[in-house]
């Protein structure tokens, strides 16, 4: 899938939870994202941050860890428990995710996943709304095949922001690639705040660990030295 | 004729089942009426003229309204899972109960046609007010209701931005304010529609 140029972003301007923002409301077209409300005839805002516009789209980006769980993010989750018919999933939101035992690639009533309470996996949130518990299924719904979701082996994971999550998927912040040329690594990243990473020994987890969770505070450059240095 | 200000209990023979029909609270067996509850006799005038007066026995000034199978009942939604909507049944007919009961409409009760295909979060949201039948007595926790008709199903609703929403068809519901369209099972309205 070729994947077009992200418009440019610009960061408008500083906003805290209840400032009214002053935009242009006759233009026809203007979308508002996470963060903007529509409150009757002006626009408000529900988070502290910095309000970025892409070309029509406004929006406020923030240091945010807490999850609201959208349909058809991936999730990195740890079952906490067994109800009925389904799993009880940890991913960090209010609620505890559902995970049913036949939201798993040729799964029958018969043929059920092999999951304990501690596993971590990643999944993809099938249904989520402000009424209900999310609903999770470890299948990609377009072909019913796993599709990379299912139990994640060994591993630790890192519990970060939610931006920094976005970038390290947008692959805005380079530090992945620049750390595979050091060290040989495996990284499942959650919307959801949360990324799984592995290696081959536990030191090289560690090192792994540290270097992620240290490049959320820098930038491209930063990242480059930082690599620059284990390399030695 | 019984002291009307007197409590009974149940059991205690009230009067002569003649020319006296048994309401709430009161039976009969043989030749006498018989209350079956704790409370204060009353003796009210017939609902339609030339019937018998009714006598009954209630602890409150007013009728509590109960369940039955087949009533019609007016609730609100206050929890919903992918299976189930839970409903707290705030009216039995016209009559509002005292304490509400509390009813379970499953996902395959919502309506009458492609019942495995209901997805819950497209027929009501939490805090709709739904017109349902009941279907069932259910458990010892709540009732088993359906909005598998025409006419049942949400007869209000408030859209995310907080308006009133008018149905649209029995499929979705308009927010009058941003007339956003959201899903909802919608009730046929009582209102005639005008001639065309």
């Amino acid at each position: 899938m070729k994947h077009s140029k992200p418009t440019e972003r610009t960061k408008v301007k500083v906003v805290l939870p209840g400032d009214t923002v002053s935009l242009d409301v006759t233009t026809p077209g203007i979308t508002l994202g996470p963060g903007l409300i529509q409150a009757g005839d002006s626009i408000s805002c529900t988070k502290a941050g910095f309000l970025v516009r892409s070309g029509s789209i406004y929006w406020v980006e923030n240091d945010q860890k807490r999850y609201i769980p959208e349909t058809g993010e991936h999730v990195v989750g740890r079952i906490s428990g067994k109800g009925g018919e389904f799993y009880r999933v940890d991913i960090g939101s209010a609620h505890q995710a559902i995970l049913p035992f036949l939201a798993f690639e040729n799964a029958t009533k018969k043929n059920r996943p092999n999951l304990n309470i501690g596993d971590l996996i990643y999944a993809r949130v099938a249904l989520a709304n402000k009424d209900m518990d999310p609903e999770l299924q470890c299948l990609n719904p377009m072909n019913n095949k796993a599709d990379g979701f299912g139990k994640l082996e060994g591993g630790m994971v890192l519990k970060c922001s939610l931006r920094y999550c976005q970038r390290l998927l947008t692959q805005e912040t380079d530090i992945c690639k620049l750390l595979g040329q050091v060290l040989q690594f495996e990284v499942s990243i959650g919307m959801n705040g949360r990324v799984w990473l592995s290696s081959d020994t536990i030191k090289h987890i560690s090192l792994v660990y540290n270097v992620l969770k240290q490049a959320e505070a820098l930038n491209n450059s930063e990242c480059k030295a930082l690599v620059n240095k284990l390399a030695v | 004729m019984p002291n009307l200000t007197k409590y009974v209990t149940p059991g205690r023979r009230l009067c002569f089942s003649e020319g006296v029909t048994a309401g709430p609270g009161v039976y009969e067996r043989g030749e006498y009426l018989y209350a079956s509850v704790v409370g204060v006799v009353q003796e009210l005038a017939p609902t339609t003229e030339g019937e018998p007066r009714v006598v009954t026995v209630t602890r409150e000034k007013v009728h509590s309204a109960v369940p039955d199978v087949g009533s019609i009942i007016t609730g609100k939604v206050i929890r919903m899972t992918t299976k189930e909507a839970v409903v707290s049944i705030m009216v039995v007919g016209n009559m509002p109960c005292k304490d509400d009961f509390q009813g379970i409409i499953r996902s395959q009760d919502v309506r009458a046609t492609e019942k495995d295909k209901v997805k819950i979060y497209n027929s009501f949201r939490l805090g709709d007010i739904v017109r349902a039948e009941v279907i069932s007595l259910g458990d010892a926790r709540s009732y088993y209701l359906s909005t598998a008709k025409n006419e049942l199903g949400v007869i209000y609703a408030q859209s995310v931005a907080g308006a009133v929403m008018i149905p649209i068809s029995w499929q979705e519901m308009q927010c009058t304010k941003t007339k956003t369209m959201e899903p909802r099972k919608c009730a046929k309205p009582d209102i005639p529609l005008p001639e065309k």
